[in-house]
């Protein structure tokens, strides 16, 4: 099978079912790794993990209590709850949970639980933000720029120092966004190291090709409700894309200040030309790397 | 009735070409109107069809779509109501009750998608009537991206046809903008002299320019 092995969880309180479920998903070339409670379920969370198909009743707690672990430590993980529960049994859960879901009363249920996780793992499916159209391609070239590997570090440790003085601002940072979070690869003013996906800006400025302005994250519908920017004092936000030479989106090179500002076209044209020091850095790095091998 | 590899969707009575299998459709247009119809009609062929209403209720939905020429609720046609209608629709129709609780919509909708599948209906085109009310009553727009992107990742690796509508006008185009992102295509409604025009973006070989839509006279 040419697919990376993919992990899965798989909840179960009933131990027939659960080994059952667990045969099933393994015949299909995925790694599993087997719970009996919500409890067990956290500590499988610690290792990398690519879905948790969960059934619903367990001594500890529900199927909901075990997404709601889930989307704590890996918010984008996919969760299929597989029960045979019917559906006006279930309690609600929360709106932010969004699972898939595989009744066990269907014809060859165990089957269909597997097409549907690997429509789940084949791609990051239930992620709470936009994702690029070529987002498999666009992965594939975050991964060719390692950035540690190119001495890169200190180059754009001294960029992003220059631009907090040049926009007078609080942080600036270079941002690689990776399948599930935020990389920085170089920050001043703060002392971030990744963030998530769904609690960053740059998801939304590696989707356009102008600079991407968020002038009070408070009155932008899509960040307004972000708790992570308050809690990491950013209110207000520019940021431009910074792409390979394919054009494919690799992060972005941003500034971000506690007070809500805005930043005039000159202002932006600066941080295009920062992004684009940043961008020629890395791509004659690559090179270099490439010549000596 | 199953979907061979080069099966497609295909439309009657609109000028738009088949897509493949697996497309995402946005619908963007006017709340009243030709977006509606449009919508549902974009779901008539011989499929299996499970639309999630949130702006009409179950019970107005299907008068309409059995007028355009669709089948009644059954085994082929599936309904999940977000409404607070309490019309009660059997089987086929799933009550949620309100257009807050998308873990209860995701739910309902995969159980009747996987009715209908278990049925032998590999072909499957859901509409989503409008995505409006979904994101107005939840305050954070990242459980609405998450619902979307569960829902289109369905249809895309079941190889079903995903069709939803939304208003423009009732958000604002940066959120417009990033939902549109979870699409494929988009085909936007506008209300003309004569009736109702469409044109779309992001697929090739369909109406770039404004179309008259003769159905929607």
């Amino acid at each position: 099978m040419s697919r990376e092995l993919s992990t899965v969880v798989c909840a179960d309180a009933d131990e027939e079912h659960r080994s059952a479920t667990a045969t099933a998903l393994e015949s299909a070339g995925f790694d599993v790794v087997t719970a009996s409670s919500v409890d067990t379920v956290e500590a499988a969370l610690g290792g990398d993990v690519d879905c948790v198909v969960t059934a619903f009743r367990f001594p500890d707690g529900d199927g909901f209590d075990v997404v709601a672990a889930v989307r704590d430590r890996h918010p984008d993980c996919a969760c299929v709850l597989f029960t045979s529960q019917s559906l006006s049994e279930l309690p609600r859960g929360g709106r932010e949970q969004v699972v898939e879901y595989v009744p066990r009363s269907v014809p060859d249920a165990r089957d269909r639980l597997v097409d549907v996780v690997e429509g789940a793992t084949a791609e990051v499916t239930q992620a709470a933000y936009p994702l690029p159209e070529n987002e498999t391609e666009r992965l594939s070239a975050v991964r060719a720029y390692d950035v540690a590997e190119l001495s890169a570090e200190a180059t754009f440790d001294r960029l992003t120092a220059l631009m907090t003085t040049h926009f007078d601002i609080d942080v600036a940072f270079v941002g690689l966004v990776d399948e599930h979070e935020e990389r920085f690869v170089a920050c001043t003013g703060a002392n971030w190291r990744t963030l998530a996906r769904e609690d960053s800006i740059c998801t939304h400025t590696i989707l356009t090709d102008e600079e991407m302005v968020v002038e009070d994250t408070h009155e932008d519908p899509r960040f307004a409700e972000v708790d992570r920017l308050d809690e990491l004092h950013i209110r207000s936000y520019a940021g431009a894309r910074i792409t390979d030479s394919e054009g494919n989106a690799l992060g972005a090179v941003c500034c971000t200040d506690d007070e809500p500002r805005s930043y005039t076209r000159a202002e932006l044209d600066d941080l295009r030309r920062f992004a684009d020091e940043v961008e020629e850095q890395l791509l004659l790095r690559r090179r270099l790397g490439e010549e000596r091998e | 009735m199953s979907l061979q590899g080069d099966a497609v969707y295909e439309f009657e009575n609109l000028p738009l070409e088949p897509v493949e299998t697996g497309t995402n459709l946005l619908v963007t247009g006017p709340a009243l109107g030709g977006t509606r119809e449009l919508l549902l009609r974009l779901l008539l062929g011989g499929d299996a069809v499970v639309i999630i209403t949130a702006d009409t209720s179950a019970r107005e939905t299907l008068s309409d779509f059995e007028r355009l020429g669709g089948s009644a609720p059954g085994e082929r046609v599936r309904v999940v109501d977000c409404t607070q209608d309490d019309g009660d629709g059997g089987e086929f129709v799933s009550a949620v009750g309100t257009p807050a609780d998308l873990t209860g919509i995701g739910i309902e909708y995969a159980g009747q998608y996987e009715s209908v599948y278990a049925r032998g209906y590999d072909a499957v085109r859901t509409g989503i009537y409008t995505l409006t009310p979904l994101l107005v009553y939840s305050d954070d727009v990242r459980p609405v991206f998450r619902f979307i992107n569960t829902v289109s990742s369905r249809i895309r690796t079941a190889d079903g046809l995903g069709v939803c509508a939304i208003d423009p006008e009732a958000h604002e185009d940066r959120v417009v903008g990033s939902i549109a992102q979870s699409f494929d295509a988009r085909i936007e409604v506008r209300d003309a002299d004569a009736g109702v025009d469409i044109r779309v973006r992001g697929l090739p070989d369909q109406p770039r320019e404004w179309t008259a839509v003769p159905a929607l006279r």
